[in-house]
């Protein structure tokens, strides 16, 4: 658990670091949000091999819902990001279940949770009643209220992060992380030795996506606006990718170094402007053709040094 | 009715057309190309400057298709083979990821370089009479268009050596390396065909309204689905799983409106996929 406890240490002093001025703390806050995403597809994709395409998708599922059960149901703003968030986990386990029970490979389950976020792309923009369509929710006054208060919301990110490389650590280090282990390298052997595959790929996918949900609905207050194209495919889930496999799959620190490097390169490009889907698609065809093991495993090997 | 009917068909078989390049890299290498609807975007584009230079539209547009193919090569080359070097799920995976990165290159650009390129095609005859109903000319010149596709596509997989080369590694891919079969230049065929009929089906877009840079995602999204629901690796199953969702897609539009005719087509992807995989009209085969 140290290395989770230094990671938080060395996050919490950021602001201090940039400052706490409006645009840095943003951009700062907007990395946490995107480590967390990152940090749960490498439980369902990086140990469970699960291609999920839908990491937008559930992380939109959580922010809506939470937002609109708040402003339609008139339910308290905690109760309605729990809701969303266990939204975003019911769906991924699902997912998860009828994949392996399907015995659906990787591809299809790609092509399966790529249909998904396309559905739930065009739902947002169809049921205009509930969200705005394309217009999207201003989430003030709908939320906790981290919107007015960017410090607190800082560290409620960063909370929330310090819990997730936690349960990480936590999983890896007992029985789901051996049955992961065995699973990734072959299912068919893992379940000859006893192990309960779709248990452990449904646990995997059920933890993401409820993490990527729970950060979802916090963002979703935190940012004070959501959109249908804030969770589409190119902002969130081909980012998270790359920021996977440029940190390392499989490790502790790879999500978050890989995600901190991406928010870097974004900031970059940025000035670009459409050139940075051209400059993300490059990042991706580079990364998987030469560097498909991630800095951290790559500096293990290069300095020798036991990076967790 | 009679005229949503037709207009379905001719639909369908500019579905058949884009799904089919899928369906045929897919059958040989077991590679899913993400970047499908990015080559029919070029071909629009590419057509669209060409006559912005001044060129006759029919030469363009042939140029544009011929583009589309040289794209698709290029592809083969230098991103698919990494990926064909390697077996199973892992090649899969790879080629995946790699083509889903080349479609983001391709959207990126034409997005940055030609944001406002889109290609028109005008015929001059608005409609004709066959038979007692009106057909609008697009539809004869689409519907000819395809149906020539598919013929000539069937004739070279079944008439010609290449083709039955192609067939055979579809089969049992390590059986036709032991037969002395060029996998490697079949293959790079095959992708710069599917890429050409990607093109073809492109052009019928310019047809019927317009192409831009902005398209290739619906275009890949409409050929995964057709694709998915023929079964990925049969071509006849293709085909009619184009017919078929392009007169969902008529009737559904024409009805009930073009926003719960995509929900609809996505969601026949999806129902085919969990309940049978291997594609709901495979079983013709």
């Amino acid at each position: 658990m140290i290395p989770v406890l230094v990671t938080g240490a060395v996050l919490a002093l950021l602001p201090w670091v940039f400052g706490t001025g409006g645009y840095s703390l943003r951009i700062t806050t907007l990395m946490l949000v995107m480590i967390i995403y990152t940090v749960a597809f490498n439980i369902i994709f990086g140990h469970t091999r699960q291609l999920f395409l839908c990491l937008g998708a559930l992380a939109g599922l959580s922010a809506y819902l939470s937002v609109i059960l708040v402003r339609e149901a008139r339910l308290a703003p905690a109760a309605g990001i729990a809701l969303g968030t266990l939204g975003a986990g019911t769906l991924g386990a699902l997912l998860s279940y009828v994949a392996a029970r399907r015995g659906l490979g990787v591809i299809f389950a790609g092509i399966v949770t790529l249909v998904v976020s396309l559905i739930f792309q065009n739902l947002l923009l169809g049921l205009r009643r509930y969200t705005n369509g394309e217009t999207g929710i201003v989430t003030q006054g709908l939320g906790v209220g981290l919107a007015g208060y960017p410090v607190v919301a800082y560290y409620a990110l960063l909370a929330l992060l310090v819990l997730a490389l936690g349960v990480y650590r936590w999983l890896m280090d007992g029985r789901p992380g051996l049955a992961f282990g065995a699973l990734s390298e072959d299912e068919l052997t893992a379940e000859l030795a006893g192990i309960d595959v779709t248990r452990y790929k449904v646990l995997a996918a059920a933890v993401g996506s409820g993490l990527i949900g729970l950060a979802g609905a916090l963002f979703a207050d935190f940012n004070g606006f959501i959109s249908p194209s804030i969770f589409s495919l190119a902002h969130i889930d081909i980012v998270v990718l790359i920021a996977l496999l440029l940190g390392g799959m499989r490790t502790l620190l790879g999500p978050v170094i890989g995600a901190a490097a991406f928010t870097l390169i974004d900031e970059l490009v940025r000035p670009f402007g459409q050139a940075t889907v051209l400059a993300y698609g490059v990042l991706l065809i580079v990364l998987f053709l030469a560097f498909r093991q991630g800095l951290v495993p790559f500096v293990r090997r290069l300095a020798r040094v036991p990076v967790p | 009715m009679i005229a949503v009917l037709i207009d379905g068909m001719v639909q369908g078989l500019q579905l058949g057309l884009l799904g089919v390049g899928i369906t045929l890299v897919y059958g040989l290498g077991g590679v899913l190309n993400l970047a499908h609807g990015q080559l029919a975007v070029t071909t629009g584009v590419a057509a669209a400057l060409l006559i912005g230079a001044g060129l006759h539209p029919a030469p363009a547009a042939m140029l544009g298709v011929l583009g589309a193919g040289l794209l698709g090569v290029v592809m083969d080359r230098t991103l698919l083979r990494p990926a064909y070097r390697r077996r199973g799920e892992e090649r899969l995976l790879l080629a995946l990821i790699l083509t889903l990165g080349f479609a983001f290159v391709v959207d990126g650009f034409l997005a940055y370089r030609y944001p406002s390129v889109a290609l028109t095609l005008r015929l001059p005859a608005p409609a004709v009479v066959l038979a007692g109903v009106r057909i609008r000319t697009v539809s004869l010149a689409v519907a000819g268009l395809g149906l020539a596709a598919f013929v000539l596509l069937g004739l070279f997989l079944r008439s010609t050596l290449l083709g039955s080369a192609v067939r055979s590694i579809m089969q049992n891919e390590t059986g036709a390396v032991l037969c002395g079969i060029d996998v490697d230049r079949a293959r790079t065929i095959v992708v710069g065909l599917s890429a050409l009929l990607a093109g073809l089906a492109g052009l019928a877009q310019g047809l019927f309204s317009h192409v831009g840079p902005e398209m290739g995602p619906e275009f890949t999204v409409l050929a995964l689905i057709v694709a998915v629901v023929g079964g990925v690796r049969s071509l006849t199953g293709t085909f009619v799983a184009g017919l078929l969702l392009g007169l969902v897609n008529a009737f559904s539009s024409f009805y009930v409106g073009t926003y719960l005719t995509w929900i609809l087509l996505l969601l026949a992807a999806l129902l085919t996929l969990l309940v049978r995989p291997e594609g709901l009209l495979a079983y013709w085969t």
